[in-house]
């Protein structure tokens, strides 16, 4: 593998948007570093020019939405050639992807969805993140995904079936604090316990962001939407977190209901603090 | 317990279509009901992607009301789901979806309207291509010339309409006065849509010219295209014509 993952000197980073581009351009806010979704930048246009400016002064991150690396179908070489003319020609500091599905019979779902956790599924998945890191020449990060349900016949817990990802690909883990905190909310499940069952020394980005608060058939579901500020329960969890994995690079993700920059910012330097005081407190973190 | 591939088949069948029970089994309830977390992907996936067609038809969008935009969205995502995941591709047949949808029927212009939307969208997406120096097509002798094809910047469209559809988006642009009028029996309109620097456009372009042009485009000779240009008006001057294209920023290559 050619390339390292992310280090602990990026900092605090925000996912940089298409109404933010002009205005991150003029102003250059003090922000660590930038993530884009990769699939907006796939045309080699206007957005992608404007990308290779911001990267003169900004890391950045390129975070796909589309692989489908759980899809039982074999991986969409087009669009891994695509993702990979971009890597090389940006060439980020870190790549991420989803531990999801999103591509079934041809038609693309343009949504993160649900795995059954079974030995099958790792397999599938282990193949393909192999096949990506190979292609890429990158170590890849894998994001949990937020849930809204989960199969029966699923036999392995989500944060292990993470942690023997890692084991067979040597990938690394994209932590995403709002989905573990969506998802036990939605599933039933001890956020903490499932950060406790994480490999520590796997996580190379952590992911934090805002949800709504939904109602379906009178029970409370919540939307990871990225369209509020990050919620106290996981501004919590983002702490325990940090106590556990150490100072890793930290992105605020806002995605509907885009709000001014300056808003984004400040979360950012909200979670900039949380980082110092964890750099400063050293960590005992465990794999 | 079902393959992951027969799985995936029923899920997506699902996002589509009705609920089938083989599925809803496969899926803990945690208190809720199946079908109701099934439900949560399935608006997901259906708003996300007419969010996406809103995006990139905006004045559509605005043409016909939002709420019967994302009925019209509803029903084209159902015919013709994404079948890659960067979305800025999605939508091509939406322009002739519109002609062909029974109830905007009526609104004759609607189709040429999203036409141009996407070929601006296009143009925006379009790579970023080195353009043809011009003076590497000075030293050909006249019959040479005569026989070039020029290869045209991908950003660039041209589109021509009846209805005045340049007029049409300029009002519908937010902050522009609601309540400006366009007389739709000004006239046809021939635009060229393309990237100027780091924005997209358009411009009216003179009837010969845009023949010339779109002569060019598809592929045909010089000679052919000065032709048909002139065929278009006797006042077209082919000189000036192959000038300003040539310095207009549009070409990108030729052939002999």
């Amino acid at each position: 593998m050619v390339h390292t993952s992310t280090s602990a000197k990026l900092g605090v980073g925000i996912g940089l948007r298409a109404p933010h581009v002009a205005e991150v351009l003029a102003t250059r806010p003090a922000i660590g570093w930038l993530e884009v979704h990769a699939e907006n930048y796939m045309g080699a246009g206007v957005p992608l020019a404007a990308l290779e400016r911001v990267r003169a002064d900004y890391p950045l991150s390129v975070h796909g939405v589309g692989l489908s690396l759980g899809s039982a179908a074999a991986l969409d070489n087009r669009h891994l050639s695509r993702l990979q003319r971009l890597i090389t020609r940006l060439v980020p500091a870190c790549v991420s992807e989803h531990l999801s599905w999103s591509i079934a019979g041809g038609i693309y779902l343009n949504h993160l969805l649900p795995l059954p956790y079974t030995e099958e599924t790792l397999a599938i998945v282990a193949r393909h993140v192999m096949h990506t890191q190979e292609v890429l020449q990158y170590r890849l990060l894998i994001e949990n995904p937020s849930s809204y349900l989960r199969f029966t016949h699923s036999t392995i817990p989500e944060p292990e079936f993470l942690g023997e990802l890692v084991r067979r690909t040597g990938c690394g883990l994209l932590c995403d604090i709002n989905n573990i905190y969506v998802s036990c909310c939605n599933l039933g499940g001890d956020p903490v316990a499932y950060l406790n069952a994480l490999p520590a020394r796997a996580i190379g980005e952590i992911h934090l962001a805002g949800h709504a608060v939904n109602d379906a058939d009178g029970q409370t579901i919540l939307i990871d939407d990225h369209g509020a500020p990050v919620s106290e329960a996981v501004w919590d969890l983002y702490g325990h977190a940090l106590a556990r994995f150490g100072p890793v690079p930290t992105l605020i993700e806002w995605d509907t209901n885009i709000p001014e920059l300056a808003v984004l910012c400040a979360e950012a330097h909200t979670a900039e603090r949380c980082l110092q005081r964890a750099q400063e407190a050293g960590y005992a973190g465990v794999a | 317990m079902p393959a992951l591939r027969d799985l995936q088949a029923a899920f997506l069948r699902a996002m589509f279509g009705p609920d089938e029970p083989e599925l809803l089994e496969t899926i803990v309830g945690d208190g809720l009901r199946p079908a109701a977390r099934l439900q949560i992907y399935r608006h997901h996936v259906l708003t996300s992607l007419t969010d996406v067609l809103q995006a990139t038809f905006p004045v559509v969008c605005r043409l016909v009301d939002e709420r019967f935009f994302r009925y019209v969205a509803d029903a084209y995502i159902r015919q013709y789901p994404p079948e890659a995941p960067c979305l800025f591709e999605y939508g091509a047949h939406f322009p002739a979806f519109l002609a062909a949808f029974p109830p905007c029927r009526h609104l004759a212009y609607l189709e040429d309207v999203a036409r141009l939307e996407w070929a601006m969208n296009i143009a925006l997406h379009a790579e970023v291509c080195a353009l043809l120096d011009p003076a590497k097509l000075s030293g050909l002798a006249a019959p040479d010339v005569a026989q070039l094809t020029l290869q045209f910047d991908p950003s660039v469209t041209l589109l021509d309409s009846p209805w005045p559809i340049d007029q049409i988006w300029r009002v519908h642009q937010v902050g522009e006065e609601v309540y400006t009028t366009v007389d739709l029996n000004a006239g046809g309109v021939s635009l060229e849509i393309r990237r100027w620097e780091d924005d997209v456009g358009f411009r009216r372009l003179d009837p010969a010219i845009y023949t010339f042009r779109t002569t060019l485009v598809a592929g045909h000779a010089l000679a052919r295209a000065a032709a048909a240009a002139l065929e278009a008006s006797q006042e077209f001057d082919c000189v000036t014509a192959l000038h300003e294209l040539l310095t207009d920023g549009v070409i990108i290559g030729f052939t002999l």
